[in-house]
């Protein structure tokens, strides 16, 4: 689903030249839930921007979904954003100004042949059901919880039905049982056939996921399989 | 997406209260001069109805001559026709084009009361200035010799005196006799309304129109006002020329439209760089939303767009409270303008703000457009 050549990313300035990423080569395979871990600084965020195509490698090549996007221009990359994936940030990254369901109705907006307004307000009503917000739909994001508001941001990841999910420390923010919570709501995401690949600090989320990545200093130092809990089941 | 932008902006309309103001005030500024200046536009293309080039005004001040003023006003009419230069002369009022001067009259016709603008001119008034007389003609001498006393209408008047009747021959006033109608004659100038007119045969009068030779020159009018002071001798001679005539007149009408103008693109420019200033705090406040929205499928151009939108969303509302008030003009004839004005001065401003909300959101929306998502998604 998604694959990572021989990725290279560096950060120039007029003085530094700052390596972020060296040589990863990386193939996260459709329905997988991968974990990213690694200490700060070390390139995890570098990596889901170049997965999310929200960034462009320096060398190395960079597939979604079976698409090479190397020569892709602006108006393709962002189609292929909002048709394959879904994002859901540590600092929710929802507008305040918008009630959940106008937050949550926003990917579909951007899709091509923009569905009507009726069926985008039943697709987003059906995401905020996915994750137990459907009494929510009128409020404001200043008027949810942490948990709550990364629950929006969750539904509006999925709103589109993305074959992909990035989450970037989506419990970071979250005390452990609200973290719990999205744990297993995104747990529930891939068991219905996302794929979803998750940068934490946490140990015990990573411990939940099928596959756990580590990065030190801009490369990949662990590729391991989990038996998590989940893989047991 | 139009809905969704119409939202954003509803949702923070307190915040843009004293912006949505400012394009209000803007607006109504903007749709007052453009009235003005419609209505002098469309005053300016409706022809004059006389030719004022070569045409001097000759005006004589008898003073403290009260002496056969009729008589020797006359003589010097005829006196002024027999130069080579002149190619023709004809005696008026005061109000002669151009001046300063206005008199009015009510006129009658079946109970029915115009206010019209009054000429006392002589017969040759209409050889001298140009004007052509498409319905009947110009009263000469012999029209004087019945009860009534021949009169010339222009076209204004006969529309709202006669409406489909045949003016020609009908009395008003009980002392008036129409034996012409004219098509225009504004005589203040092109920005005057073409107001009902009515000219009477008057003998004597103290200003001479002279319609002289093109080439003419200050040598002439020199030796003619000469001959004049020597044979009325105590009388004041002035000449004006009706092109400098003219001139003053625009100035009066115009200079107040220029201050205007320039008062009101000082606020339009204050407007602009307000507008301009808090759509780039707004850019940087919204780093973190504009990353989002890259993520989850806007383009760079797309998010150029949504600015714009949102700018012409402002405007929008502005724009809809002023014309809820601009209508009003029409609709309770205010200034008792045409309906058709009021709505040209309302599109000129509707135009006008939408062109500088646009200009003002331009840059703003580039720099927002090149925003890195990346980057301003992980600067919180």
């Amino acid at each position: 689903m998604i694959k990572l050549t021989n990725i290279e990313k560096v950060y120039r300035t007029s003085s530094i030249e700052t390596l972020a990423l060296n040589t990863i080569n990386l193939h996260v395979a459709a329905g997988e839930f991968l974990s990213i871990m690694g200490p700060s600084g070390c390139g995890k965020s570098t990596l889901m921007n170049l997965m999310g195509l929200l960034d462009t490698p320096s060398k190395g090549t960079v597939e979604i979904a079976g698409q090479l996007v190397t020569q892709y221009r602006d108006k393709e990359l962002a189609q292929l954003r909002n048709q394959q994936i879904g994002f859901i940030f540590q600092s929710f990254h929802l507008i305040n100004d918008l009630s959940v369901l106008d937050n949550v109705e926003i990917p579909l907006l951007y899709r091509k042949g923009d569905p009507a307004g009726a069926s985008r307000r039943a697709l987003a009503k059906e995401a905020l059901e996915k994750v137990g917000l459907s009494n929510r739909m009128t409020h404001f994001p200043g008027q949810l919880s942490g948990g709550q508001k990364q629950r929006v941001a969750i539904a509006r990841a999925i709103v589109g039905n993305p074959a992909i999910v990035l989450a970037d420390e989506p419990t970071g923010n979250l005390d452990s049982v609200m973290g719990n919570e999205i744990m297993s709501i995104l747990q529930q995401l891939n068991t219905d056939g996302s794929t979803i690949v998750m940068v934490t600090h946490d140990e015990a989320m990573a411990k939940k996921t099928h596959r756990l990545v580590r990065l030190f200093d801009g490369s990949m130092v662990g590729d391991a399989v989990l038996k998590s809990e989940r893989a047991k089941e | 997406m139009l809905r969704h932008l119409f939202k954003l902006i509803w949702n923070k309309k307190r915040a843009h209260t004293l912006l949505i103001v400012e394009i209000w005030a803007s607006f109504m500024v903007l749709f007052g001069l453009a009235t003005l200046i419609v209505v002098n536009v469309s005053k300016y293309r409706e022809p004059l109805g006389f030719t004022y080039a070569n045409v001097w005004a000759v005006q004589l001040h008898n003073n403290q001559d009260t002496t056969d003023v009729g008589g020797k006003l006359q003589r010097i009419i005829q006196r002024v026709r027999t130069y080579p230069a002149v190619e023709s002369a004809s005696s008026m009022g005061d109000n002669f084009p151009f001046s300063a001067y206005q008199n009015g009259s009510t006129i009658t016709y079946k109970k029915h009361d115009v206010q019209a603008d009054y000429y006392a001119t002589d017969d040759n008034f209409a050889n001298t200035l140009g004007i052509a007389v498409p319905t009947g003609h110009w009263y000469r001498s012999a029209d004087s010799v019945g009860k009534y006393r021949p009169v010339v209408i222009n076209e204004q008047a006969r529309k709202e005196l006669f409406a489909t009747e045949n003016p020609l021959g009908k009395i008003i006033s009980d002392q008036y006799k129409v034996v012409g109608v004219i098509d225009n004659f504004k005589a203040k100038g092109e920005f005057m309304a073409n107001q009902p007119a009515l000219f009477e045969l008057a003998k004597a009068n103290n200003t001479i129109l002279v319609r002289v030779k093109p080439g003419t020159d200050a040598a002439f009018e020199s030796t003619m006002v000469k001959a004049i002071a020597s044979q009325l001798p105590g009388w004041g001679v002035e000449v004006d020329y009706l092109t400098d005539s003219r001139k003053n007149q625009h100035n009066l009408v115009l200079v107040p439209i220029i201050i205007a103008s320039i008062v009101c693109g000082f606020l339009l420019i204050n407007v602009a760089l307000g507008l301009f200033g808090v759509l780039n705090l707004s850019i940087t406040r919204r780093r973190s939303e504009i990353g989002l929205r890259r993520a989850i499928g806007a383009t760079g151009s797309g998010v150029s767009t949504q600015f714009v939108g949102e700018t012409w969303v402002l405007a929008t509302f502005a724009m809809l409270i002023g014309l809820l008030l601009a209508v009003q003009f029409p609709l309770l004839n205010v200034f008792d303008l045409q309906a058709g004005v009021y709505l040209t001065a309302m599109g000129i401003a509707v135009l006008i703000i939408y062109l500088i909300v646009t200009l003002c959101a331009l840059f703003p929306s580039r720099q927002a457009a090149l925003i890195q998502p990346a980057t301003a998604l992980h600067e919180e």
